[in-house]
């Protein structure tokens, strides 16, 4: 790490134009002590003072889940044998993502203390947002365990699916807070505009129903491929389930490769605009 | 081997007027058609500012608030990208500017020592080979494992100093040398940078103090609305200042 002697600083003109991601890669690794850091701190600090601590990772997913159950039972009468695992997966694979774009949001512009103090990469105060959500959410997939017992099932090779949407997750909002933490540190409005956006497609996702709901018969079967290529968290959370539950994706390849190219495309692109505008942002802060 | 420790080159940097706010919705919205020119959104903080410090060296910048002074040191530090020119920094580098940068309230003590020194670029091994000279010269043993919101202010900036003052950097930047604590603490702290400027690191004060610079300084020089002004001779820089003043 920055223990090497004779390191050398340089600082001009210059800007990564498509080695953007790889760029950020290596700060990632050549930081890597200071990212756990980060996340450590966020993870001390999270549960500092209270009576329950880690309970509360799973406390609250779970008292969601209680209310959207009674309120499906009362406005839905669909037939899905795995309702509460599929109503606890939606949830926390939401979380995820919202935590992940809305804390990356706003990291750059709380830090400023700190930045406007000590130069290390930026882009490490957007990622310690990813790896600590990511944590929470690994905490709080536990609590499926005792449901998965319940329903009797056990992993098949369809959990493959969860690594992969994951890492898609956590890149779409990665990418996005990349675009919008910069914009946040010469509009704060931008925080309250993703806070919004992220309620509305909270209910526009298939977070606390299934996908089916969407895709077979409620609206017109040519909106909903339109719909899937929109809304990618729609087919990250099925991807999730299915991992979980064994049952077949029944997403279309075409679009799954959509999804996932127009996934990587929003990180890359981010990162390209992180990188060509973090330096000018930091001025603002 | 190369003997020059920092390299600033036709360095030029502006700064945003507004900072932030409504201006920026206007500009989307109406920007395109009456963009306001560029002097009136940005303001010259430095203006072709070149300067060569050896290793070792130990150099003063004086001049008037507003001159540049801080931004300079932070473009050194690296912290802003110069506009036009460049900057080369060789060896580990610290800004000592402001005290308990970093820190988390909820966090204890020592954990912001691992904090403060990760972030300053230190690795696991290096932290804890510090820690206890840290807590030592801090003077705060006793409570080092409390979190430090329960601090007093004078006891943060103790800790503060102590970390900073111990990371050893091969090249120190003072903004306003700080005197935080308690008299004691204060000659304490004042050895320290006095011990720190005496050894092998390169060093670049920013100060008001012709004293400080008579007894630290090689070289001093004037800045006066971002640009250098003087030749490195402290006569020189202390009868600009003075000029200035008037």
């Amino acid at each position: 790490m920055g223990v090497s002697e004779n390191k050398v600083l340089r600082r001009d003109g210059k800007l990564p134009f498509f080695s953007a991601p790889f760029k950020i890669i290596r700060n990632l690794y050549d930081n890597r002590q200071l990212l756990k850091h980060f996340i450590g701190r966020d993870l001390k600090v999270r549960y500092h003072n209270s009576i329950l601590g880690y309970g509360w990772s799973v406390l609250e997913p779970l008292a969601l889940t209680v209310t959207f159950y009674i309120l499906f039972a009362i406005l839905s009468d669909s037939e899905d044998p795995y309702r509460p695992l599929t109503i606890l997966l939606g949830i926390l694979a939401w979380s995820l993502f919202a935590k992940t774009f809305s804390n990356g949001t706003t990291c750059i512009q709380r830090s400023s203390s700190l930045i406007t103090r000590v130069y290390f990469p930026r882009e490490i105060f957007i990622f310690s947002k990813s790896g600590y959500n990511m944590f929470q959410f690994l905490l709080s997939l536990l609590v499926i365990i005792p449901l998965l017992i319940h329903y009797d099932l056990m992993p098949s090779k369809q959990i493959l699916l969860l690594p992969v949407a994951l890492i898609m997750i956590l890149m779409l909002g990665t990418g996005l807070a990349f675009f919008t933490s910069i914009l946040q540190t010469k509009a704060r409005d931008i925080e309250h505009m993703v806070t919004i956006g992220l309620r509305i497609s909270f209910y526009l996702s298939p977070v606390f129903y299934p996908l089916e709901m969407i895709t077979s018969g409620r609206i017109p079967a040519q909106y909903t491929d339109a719909y899937l290529i929109i809304n990618p968290m729609a087919t990250y959370i099925t991807m999730i389930r299915s991992a979980f539950t064994g049952a077949p994706l029944d997403i279309p390849t075409t679009n799954l490769i959509i999804t996932f190219t127009s996934t990587i495309a929003i990180f890359w692109m981010g990162a390209i605009y992180f990188m060509r505008k973090e330096r000018k942002a930091v001025k603002f802060i | 081997m190369n003997d020059k420790a920092i390299s600033v080159q036709e360095v030029v940097l502006d700064y945003p007027r507004k900072k932030k706010g409504v201006g920026f919705f206007r500009e989307i919205l109406t920007g395109r058609f009456k963009k306001s020119p560029r002097k009136d959104r940005w303001f010259r903080a430095l203006n072709q500012v070149n300067l060569e410090i050896k290793r070792g060296e130990v150099i003063g910048i004086m001049g008037p608030n507003g001159s540049g002074k801080s931004t300079l040191l932070r473009v050194i530090a690296g912290i802003y990208a110069p506009d036009e020119g460049s900057v080369e920094v060789e060896g580990r580098i610290t800004l000592l500017a402001g005290i308990g940068t970093g820190f988390n309230q909820d966090l204890t003590g020592r954990e912001n020592i691992k904090l403060t020194g990760s972030i300053y670029g230190f690795d696991s091994k290096s932290i804890s080979a510090m820690e206890e000279g840290i807590i030592e010269f801090s003077g705060i043993r006793e409570f080092i494992d409390d979190p430090i919101r329960t601090y007093s202010a004078g006891m943060r900036a103790r800790l503060g100093f102590a970390i900073i003052s111990n990371l050893e950097p091969d090249i120190l930047l003072l903004d306003e040398v700080m005197s935080v604590g308690d008299y004691e603490f204060r000659k304490k702290s004042r050895a320290r940078i006095d011990e720190l400027v005496q050894g092998d690191a390169t060093v670049v004060i920013v100060s008001h103090s012709k004293s400080i610079m008579k007894s630290m300084c090689d070289k001093v020089y004037g800045l006066h609305d971002g640009q250098i002004v003087t030749n490195g001779d402290l006569e020189a820089a202390f009868e600009f200042y003075e000029s200035e003043k008037e």
